[in-house]
């Protein structure tokens, strides 16, 4: 085994033995506020590291050890391609239980929840007069429309959705 | 010096490549053509031929001509595609094992993988020959959209053919690393890939040396064969309505109808209209001899085929839809296939992508030229570039209710890795089955099934207090292992699922040895070794019917079960840390009624006694409520009536769907645990 060879096989077992501390910025090795391309190039920086493409000549014991990293870049890369996983990891791994893992069903399961919330809005009276101004666009009453949205923007000053369909009102009168 | 090739395996045609010295090289065969029709001819005498000659006799002897024989690859003796195929194919597909397929020849029932083994192996010969050495290491190729089942049966007719197949590639995978390769590129693409029998679009990302496909979807029902059937269903019923006579009925006539079909298919790429003229097509009553005559003409061509090629750009849609861009985004779009030449598939790509597709590569080369530069680089004969695929399929798990969870969506990069943990249904409950699938819906039975094994031996509890561990895995050959484990008992029981080639380990093992008196060393693993597999899995607690899908590898295997040991504490850890509410959550939020069709009908199952139900742990505990915060009941109270419906309905059709999915049930032997029994009981009463 040559010496590049033998450093490759020491830096998978370090980072091996350390893998269930890491949360997916940590194994990509990135800052949380990367941004979507350098998520990107970060996970083909790991991939051209860790792929088991790159490591044919590796001792069968050192297999399955290349591979759980190799797994664990592809999770990473899965939940913070994504940006809504994405958000819900963060908010994760910011919270008490401190889990570094996020099942991707979980992940995919919470953001769903979330978007669909931020669609229809998170309180009953922000919903109420969204759902109005919706029905209100759909007749072509835009006064109203505008109106019913800006009380529902009262009850959720922060729904982007809601700010959304304002701005496109907005713009079209 | 290690020569390892690329062979595109395709349902048609098959071509073989080889990258060396910086060059991509097609090799041809003893005839000189780059591509070999993928066709097998049984000889009265023991022999077999391959490749165009065999193709040209499926006319003289129709029975004995095996054609398009990766339409069957992986598939049950009762899928659709296989009754399609018996209703078109002029020669004989019969049952075997475990609901497997056979094509049976000459008094012999062949396994479809031993049928692309035949054409694999005259594609390792042609680069023997080529070369003027053996060639034992390839990549091959397989249609991106390809489930477990056909991954595997592929994989195993590259093992009899003598070959170790290095990597499993996805045909338009292979077709960006053919177009990419070297250049240096840093582009956005679509590769468009219309094959014989499938159809495939994958987006990729190309950068200097990474190829990272963004989103893949597909359809395995659709291809060029398709475009044939629809001529010679137009010739066949014209002439049935001038003469009377079914020509369909008639293998010879049928045969005849196929050339005639795809080489005025293949006119029309050039011309705008073609002459089709066949004589003696079939006898009049009184014996007089009948020819058909017509002429095609590319409008009345694109009549017959334009609803096929519209079904292609649905399926892109998707494709876009998952990668997160638009057709503005890209950069260019590959056009791999034979059927891609026809100027009205053409069109129809430049219109959808809104621009001129790339075709300075064969179609029909493209992807052998792509699997060759990946092989050499596996073996480190040229530059590697590295290529991260996704999974086509979401990996699913069967839960009580008929249902399937997913705990791997399409789409996800492997190799990837998930656990999950799940509880028995009932109390004391002995055993769990779990059964693995393949595909986009949430009732299981609308899935593949990939296989399914027993675990049992965890501890005797309540329901809902016994935890079982259920890891997924899909390697970089898309091929899919799962392990289920108690964390309690460290209880485990392994399997690569294994099974539905129709082909068991030792089968395999037959038939390398059948096909290849001297084995290759690498292709053979010996049967020592697999039985040192089985001591090391020796807490299986699967029966022996399951058991008959042993790893394929005995590697995987040991090292599966090395790491278990490894990563106890590890497991342990993270299963403590899943969270009840966990994937259930949106289950429980969107679909309740599955449950209680369950729960009620578990009384009434009375015989079923230890059968196997598991469901997704919490998503039937009382507990599940209590952890649903203040919003989540907010959203459930405003899950409109429409949602409301839809959720009702998805409970409602399963007695009647599960009904066809009862020889699946029955698959290995373990007519006790099919959830689906309940639901056909429910129905009778």
């Amino acid at each position: 085994m040559g010496a590049v060879a033998a450093q490759a096989t020491t830096e998978i077992r370090a980072l091996a033995q350390i893998l269930d501390e890491l949360d997916y910025y940590n194994v990509l090795e990135i800052t949380p506020d990367a941004s979507a391309s350098e998520v990107r190039a970060a996970y083909h920086r790991a991939t051209r590291r860790f792929h088991p493409d790159g490591h044919r000549q590796i001792g069968d014991d050192m297999r399955p050890v290349l591979g759980r990293i190799a797994k664990r870049v592809a999770e990473a890369y899965s939940v913070l391609r994504d940006p809504r996983r994405r958000q819900v990891y963060d908010q994760q791994i910011r919270g008490d239980s401190a889990r570094v893992r996020m099942p991707l069903v979980q992940a995919e399961a919470e953001a769903e929840r979330q978007s669909r919330d931020a669609r229809l809005g998170k309180t009953p009276n922000g919903r109420r007069y969204f759902v109005l101004a919706q029905a209100d666009v759909a007749r072509g009453d835009k006064v109203a429309a505008e109106r019913n949205l800006r009380t529902a923007l009262t009850f959720e000053p922060d729904n982007g959705v809601f700010k959304d369909l304002l701005g496109q009102l907005r713009g079209k009168r | 010096m290690a020569t390892a090739i690329g062979i595109d395996l395709g349902t048609s045609n098959s071509c073989v490549a080889i990258a060396r010295r910086g060059r991509v090289e097609v090799l041809e065969n003893s005839y000189g053509e780059p591509i070999s029709a993928s066709v097998v001819h049984f000889g009265d005498d023991g022999t077999s031929l391959v490749g165009n000659q065999a193709k040209a006799c499926a006319v003289q002897d129709p029975e004995n001509t095996i054609s398009a024989a990766k339409r069957l690859m992986g598939r049950y003796f009762f899928s659709e595609e296989v009754k399609k195929a018996k209703a078109v194919c002029s020669y004989k597909i019969v049952e075997g094992p475990n609901h497997s397929v056979r094509v049976k020849v000459r008094e012999q029932a062949l396994a479809v993988p031993e049928i692309s083994a035949l054409v694999l192996r005259e594609m390792k010969e042609i680069a023997d020959a080529r070369l003027g050495q053996p060639v034992c290491q390839a990549v091959i190729t397989v249609p991106a959209y390809f489930n477990d089942n056909q991954r595997q049966a592929t994989r195993d007719a590259g093992r009899i053919a003598g070959l170790e197949v290095l990597r499993l590639l996805n045909e338009p995978t292979a077709a960006a690393l053919a177009y990419g390769f070297g250049k240096g590129l840093a582009q956005r693409v679509a590769v468009y890939d219309l094959g014989g029998g499938t159809f495939d679009i994958s987006i990729l990302e190309i950068g200097s040396d990474v190829f990272e496909v963004l989103s893949t979807c597909g359809d395995t029902y659709l291809g060029g064969e398709d475009f044939d059937d629809r001529v010679i269903d137009l010739l066949a019923e014209e002439f049935q309505a001038q003469h009377q006579i079914n020509l369909r009925k008639d293998r010879y006539a049928l045969e005849k109808l196929k050339v005639a079909a795809e080489s005025a298919k293949k006119a029309l790429s050039a011309d705008d209209e073609t002459r089709i003229q066949i004589e003696g097509v079939a006898k009049t009553p009184e014996g007089a001899a009948l020819s058909l005559e017509r002429t095609l003409t590319r409008v009345e061509f694109a009549a017959l085929v334009s609803d096929l090629i519209q079904r292609t750009f649905k399926v892109c849609d998707e494709a876009l839809q998952q990668a997160n861009l638009t057709v503005r985004d890209l950069d260019g779009v590959i056009l791999v296939g034979g059927p891609t030449r026809l100027p009205l598939v053409r069109e129809a790509v430049e219109q959808y992508f809104q621009r001129e597709p790339k075709t300075d590569v064969d179609p029909d080369q493209v992807v052998a030229m792509g699997a060759a530069i990946h092989a050499a680089a596996l073996v480190g004969e040229e530059q590697e570039s590295r290529l991260l695929d996704v999974t086509p399929l979401s990996l699913r798990i069967g839960v009580a209710g008929g249902l399937a969870e997913t705990i791997i969506e399409r789409n996800t990069p492997v190799p990837i890795e998930q656990t999950s943990v799940f509880t028995t249904f009932k109390d004391f409950q002995q055993s769990v089955r779990i059964r693995v699938y393949q595909g986009e819906s949430r009732r299981a039975e609308e899935n593949e099934l990939l296989g399914e094994f027993e675990f049992s031996g965890f501890k005797n509890a309540r329901r809902g207090e016994v935890r079982i561990e259920v890891t997924f895995e899909i390697d970089t050959d898309g091929i899919v292992k799962v392990t289920a484990r108690d964390p309690d008992t460290a209880q485990a029981a392994s399997t690569q699922i294994h099974l539905s080639s129709g082909l068991s380990e030792e089968e395999i093992r037959g038939l390398i040895d059948k096909h290849h008196a001297p084995a290759a060393p690498s292709a053979a693993p010996g049967l020592e070794t697999s039985g040192a597999t089985l001591a090391a899995v020796a807490s299986v607690a699967a029966n022996p019917p399951a058991l008959a899908g042993a790893p394929a590898d005995p590697f995987d295997a040991l090292n599966a079960c090395a790491g278990e040991i490894e990563f106890d504490a590890e497991q342990l850890e993270a299963a403590a840390n899943i969270p009840l509410e966990g994937p259930a959550d949106s289950a429980f939020e969107l679909d309740p009624a599955p449950l209680e069709i369950g729960a009620a009908a578990a009384p009434s199952g009375g015989g079923a006694g230890d059968a196997g139900e598991i469901e997704l742990d919490g998503a039937g505990a009382d507990d599940a409520l209590d952890v649903l915060d203040e919003a989540d009941l907010d959203s459930l109270a405003a899950l409109s009536d429409d949602e409301a419906a839809s959720a009702a309905e998805d409970s409602a059709p399963e007695a009647t769907t599960q009904r066809r999915a009862a020889p699946a049930g029955g698959l290995f032997g373990s007519p006790d645990s099919d959830l689906s029994i309940f639901g056909d009981e429910d129905d009778e009463i």
